[in-house]
């Protein structure tokens, strides 16, 4: 049991996984990295993308966010999330609906067309899809 | 004395009225459970997010980000939040009392920012400077529109247009109390967490503490504007139970006391119909 690692992902709006296991994986603003036992005491942002935390029998489970701040402390991590959805709690019609109008969007252009941000919200429906499992 | 008939329909509408504050106290006290949940599950965040920051405060200086900027005070907003709806009591006319008497104090012509109908309706009818309105928040609350507002109020104090905004709210209390608060919101301003083994720690920082920190701020007012928003909702609730209990009490005692005149003048009536019979029977006997 002690090459385990202690986390706890909360939002603002709910705690959304509290539990041990052996290797979390973040998105972090420098790069993807990953968590292990013993890691040295960090403090890191991260942004959109696919927390994935594997426990101890090599199962994975995958949150979709749009960022935030962990703390890693004697194999304690704590993750503060914007937002952090499992996969049960996505609205994958949503997260479709959301796809296709960036992508109509992207394709049109026209007046007062943001780019930068149809770009995001593409992104993010496309996280959300791969985490409830649809998109690979 | 009202007649039977009069009592009669007074007494239907005292028990329909009763009827109605005792499912709204109901409705109310479910809603005010919910607030409460939503109130405790922000703890373990806020308070992580407020210990980071605390921190990070100690190893690189807040003054240079823009939200942080300490100008002199010339123009304020306040932001109020009431309710959307009345029946809860003085939740309402308490909080707006007390923001005129603070609008007195630091200038009529302050700017407000209103979320909720009853404080928009009062301040805008009396020709103060409403600015912006957000109604109807609360029925179905988010952290989404929450941090929109954050953000339209990041805008006005970073545009350099006002150099100081107030929350106004009513902090949760308990079900029967609530406590008028006064927060400030910009500029930011965090106090240096002094806990020692978190200072002796050396931690990684990825990227560099100062644009970690940096990054946090806007959190931080996010949070705490949200929990503003949750503790109104909460006492709101709580204050709409308290009014309908105390309201189905009184329906109880007016149904009592209705009850109590009606059959007094049910039994006068019978009374004076005797009395006429009987005397009409000695009438007749006499004759």
């Amino acid at each position: 049991m002690d090459n385990l690692l202690n986390i706890e992902i909360v939002s603002p709006e709910k705690n959304v996984f509290l539990g041990t296991a052996k290797v979390l994986t973040v998105p972090g603003v420098e790069g993807l990295f990953q968590v292990l036992n013993m890691h040295a005491p960090m403090i890191s942002m991260f942004e959109t993308g696919v927390i994935t935390i594997e426990d101890e029998k090599g199962e994975k489970i995958n949150f979709s966010t749009r960022g935030g701040v962990l703390e890693v402390k004697d194999n304690k991590i704590v993750v503060l999330a914007d937002t952090a959805e499992a996969k049960d709690s996505i609205d994958v019609e949503r997260a479709e609906r959301a796809m296709q109008r960036a992508e109509e969007r992207l394709k049109e252009g026209g007046k007062g067309f943001d780019r930068e941000r149809a770009k995001f919200s593409m992104q993010r429906a496309k996280i959300r899809l791969k985490v409830a499992g649809i998109l690979k | 004395m009202a007649t039977l008939k009069e009592i009669r329909v007074r007494f239907k509408a005292v028990k329909n009225i009763q009827k109605i504050t005792k499912a709204m106290k109901m409705v109310s006290a479910a809603k005010m459970r919910k607030a409460q949940e939503r109130i405790l599950s922000t703890r373990p965040y806020a308070r992580k997010l407020s210990e980071l920051m605390g921190q990070l405060v100690a190893l690189a200086h807040l003054s240079d980000h823009p939200l942080t900027q300490e100008r002199e005070i010339k123009k304020r907003v306040v932001v109020l939040v009431t309710a959307d709806r009345g029946l809860c009591g003085a939740f309402n006319s308490n909080i707006i009392k007390f923001t005129v008497n603070h609008l007195n104090a630091i200038g009529k012509d302050t700017a407000l920012v209103t979320i909720g109908k009853k404080g928009f309706d009062f301040f805008n009818k009396r020709q103060y400077n409403v600015i912006k309105n957000y109604p109807g928040l609360f029925q179905n609350l988010n952290i989404q529109e929450s941090n929109e507002i954050v953000s339209y109020l990041k805008d006005l104090f970073v545009s350099g247009e006002y150099d100081f905004i107030e929350v106004i709210y009513n902090e949760f209390k308990s079900i029967i109390k609530q406590n008028i608060t006064t927060e400030t919101l910009l500029p930011f301003s965090k106090k240096i967490n002094t806990d020692k083994k978190l200072m002796n720690a050396s931690f990684i920082y990825e990227p560099e503490a100062k644009k970690i920190l940096q990054e946090l701020i806007p959190k931080e007012l996010n949070i705490q504007f949200w929990k503003a928003l949750l503790e109104s909702n909460a006492s709101e609730q709580g204050a709409r139970m308290t009014a309908m209990d105390a309201a189905s009490n009184n329906a109880g005692d007016l149904i009592q006391a209705l009850n109590l005149s009606y059959n007094r003048a049910r039994q006068e009536s019978i009374t004076k119909e005797l009395l006429e019979i009987v005397s009409g029977a000695e009438a007749l006997k006499k004759e």
